[in-house]
């Protein structure tokens, strides 16, 4: 075997295997599954990577981050609420102005739940950088307490997530129906990737993080301040963090203060998978979880968590280190 | 043989082995055992048993927990999965099944600790052989998996609704056995003995295992890894057999707690707030020392059991003032802060905090 062919060999097995429930559905079934499937991976890319990038980079292990995906998610569903009530863009009178208030929605939540994210990092985990112990029993502390302020402020009650008119119902194409939701979080999502794959690989800042990682000690002697470069890191994945809430809840059209909790541990896998502090990891990582969970609930639907498990074990013991090395 | 001849690790024991029945740590845990013994006499309501006995139950599966955290040093955010396949198999048995006899319900612990020593092993051969770091990751999303695994299997586990079941024999709430010294023996009371004594076994297996020569490996594991590689340790399988060893005692655990409510479901027995229930004991009692479970486990059983009354004053004290119901209500923010103030000021716990008060003060 030539390397060229070792190079893609597991690529094409990968896909293969993606390929496969197409056996068992049929051809229209499966688009739409795997369009909701892909959605779902952009989903939980968001979220994993908010995560991975704190791991990666500041080798943290942000027990916190699904406590900040659940503020972002009531603060995406307060703040479209209220400039609903202002100026009623949310109804269906324009594709345009729903998307306008969606993504001011989204902004809004990421800039604050980056704030929560800065003033948390600059509490409580500044401290502890370094051991790892420590920085697990101070993030699940403030995991709680962020959690119960949710709980503090919004009430302990389910919330009904609004969801822009034009963002719902689905299209019809040549037979095949796609829901409009997932295709606009495919592209958000896709969006975001890139941004953050260029931020990290094309510009200084993104130079002097990843030498951060490496060398701390040398990237100060450089004459940057790396702490501050830390904060940075950490309010950009709240942020990433708060923008997955956002578009989760008006994915599943709810919100309740224990969600972050759930998806959490989807991220932690997602981002195990992908190799912890890898962008693309995540991306990868997060659709293979998205798209297998979508086929098996369709076929069998009970074993749809379990696949999840699987493909997290076979990862583990073929690759124990995840799919991508660091900081690509 | 004379002392000087002797090598440190030797004379240590030795020292440790003269004083082991008269110093005031072992008066102390012999008070604390002889409360455990006679709290059905001094307090006869039930509500104080049961706290009593939770505390109990949760001292064993703090200390279990504190042999992977603070003996091994390694981070399991899932040890709870065992406790709650201790209850569940025990609920299994004798509620789905109905095989109500002593026999099954021995079998019942056996198959338990039997799974659970199995699934411990695999978890922590594919997970500890990297970084550390992933078996905390590993053990949480395998938790989370079988949380919800037992609330979709109805046709096992009886879903949300758990399932609740009836004991065999002696162990049984309508048999009576009689009064002694004022206080009839009921199958509560028999079960309270029975876990009581199952618990101390427990108890004593942990010690020995934490100052067994694997036990000292595993410290030297946990103060210094790379060093404990150097002199030739596998140090991971030893993490392996560590978290093997507390994830069979959990199980144990869990079947003791399925045995004194008569009932398991998802949220009492294998849930993530349970698991940061084991956490924060672990904190406010002290890691690495095994009795500050028990401190830990009263603290928290205690605080819980008058929370709801010190609610209603607060209610009563404050009427219309709606936020500060709201506040009231969220002790678990408490928890949170007081969590992460432990964490800060007092990394060692009551017990931790303790001993080196006392060590101390022997020096000078």
């Amino acid at each position: 075997m030539n390397s060229a062919e070792r190079k893609w060999l597991p690529k094409l097995i990968v896909l293969a295997i993606f390929l496969s429930p197409i056996l068992f559905i049929h051809p229209k079934t499966y688009i739409t599954l795997t369009i909701s499937g892909l959605a779902m991976g952009m989903l939980l890319f968001l979220v994993s990577s908010g995560f991975s990038l704190i791991f990666g980079f500041l080798s943290v292990l942000n027990l916190a981050h699904g406590a900040l995906f659940t503020w972002g998610a009531y603060i995406g569903f307060t703040s479209f609420t209220l400039i609903n009530k202002w100026t009623g863009w949310g109804g269906p009178d324009s594709i345009f102005s729903n998307i306008v208030i969606f993504l001011l929605a989204l902004i809004i939540a990421g800039l604050l739940v980056s704030l929560l994210g800065i003033i948390t990092e600059r509490l409580v985990i500044r401290p502890v950088y370094g051991s790892h112990l420590f920085q697990i029993f101070i993030t699940v502390g403030a995991m709680i307490v962020m959690e119960e302020l949710v709980r503090i402020v919004w009430g302990p009650n389910d919330e009904v997530m609004p969801v822009p008119m034009n963002f719902m119902g689905s299209w019809d194409l040549f037979d095949v129906v796609v829901s409009k939701y997932p295709l606009i979080a495919i592209v958000i999502g896709l969006i975001i990737y890139f941004t953050i794959y260029m931020i990290l690989r094309k510009t200084k800042l993104g130079t002097i993080v990843r030498a951060g990682v490496e060398n701390p000690e040398m990237v100060q002697v450089m004459g940057h301040n790396i702490y501050r470069y830390f904060t940075g890191v950490f309010a950009a994945g709240s942020a990433l963090a708060a923008i997955g809430g956002g578009m989760w809840a008006t994915f599943v059209k709810s919100i309740h203060p224990a969600m972050g909790g759930e998806v959490i541990v989807f991220a932690l896998i997602v981002a195990i998978i992908g190799g912890l502090g890898s962008m693309t990891g995540s991306v990868v990582g997060a659709l293979m979880v998205g798209l297998s969970y979508n086929y098996v609930a369709y076929l069998v639907p009970k074993a749809a968590l379990g696949i999840t498990m699987l493909l997290l074990v076979v990862i583990l013991s073929i690759r124990p280190t995840g799919l991508f090395p660091e900081g690509t | 043989m004379r002392k000087e001849a002797l090598n440190p690790v030797q004379r240590f024991h030795l020292e440790e082995r003269e004083i082991r029945f008269r110093n005031a740590s072992f008066l102390l845990r012999m008070l604390l055992l002889a409360f455990f013994v006679f709290t059905p006499f001094l307090f006869r309501s039930f509500e104080v048993l049961d706290v009593v006995l939770k505390i109990i139950i949760f001292s064993a599966l703090v200390a279990s927990y504190d042999v992977i955290l603070g003996y091994t040093g390694i981070v399991s955010l899932g040890h709870v999965l065992y406790f709650g396949i201790g209850s569940y198999l025990v609920g299994i048995f004798m509620g789905r099944l109905g095989w109500t006899t002593y026999g099954h319900l021995a079998l019942a612990f056996l198959v338990a600790i039997v799974i659970s020593g199995v699934l411990s092993v695999l978890i922590g051969l594919f997970s500890l052989r990297i970084r550390a770091i992933f078996f905390a990751m590993v053990t949480l999303a395998f938790m989370e998996f079988t949380f919800i695994l037992s609330s979709q299997l109805r046709s096992i586990t009886g879903g949300e609704d758990g399932i609740s079941f009836k004991l065999p024999g002696i162990l049984a709430i309508d048999f009576s056995y009689g009064k002694f010294l004022g206080v009839e023996f009921t199958g509560r009371l028999i079960s309270y003995y029975l876990i009581l004594i199952l618990s101390l076994i427990l108890f004593l297996l942990m010690l020995r295992f934490v100052h067994s020569p694997v036990g000292r490996v595993l410290q030297s594991i946990r103060d210094n890894e790379q060093r404990s590689i150097a002199l030739g340790y596998r140090t991971y399988l030893f993490q392996v057999i560590a978290s093997s060893f507390a994830s069979c005692v959990a199980a144990v655990a869990g079947g003791c707690f399925a045995i004194w409510v008569r009932y398991v479901s998802p949220d009492s027995s294998l849930s993530v707030p349970i698991m940061l229930d084991v956490l924060l004991m672990v904190i406010v009692g002290g890691m690495g020392t095994l009795y500050g479970g028990i401190f830990g486990a009263a603290f928290l059983t205690i605080t819980r059991a008058f929370l709801p009354k010190l609610q209603v004053l607060i209610a009563s004290l404050l009427p219309g003032v709606p936020f500060a119901i709201r506040l009231s209500e969220r002790w678990l923010f408490y928890f949170g802060l007081l969590f992460i103030i432990i964490v800060y000021f007092f990394p060692k716990g009551i017990v931790g905090t303790a001993q080196e008060i006392l060590s101390r003060r022997k020096v000078e």
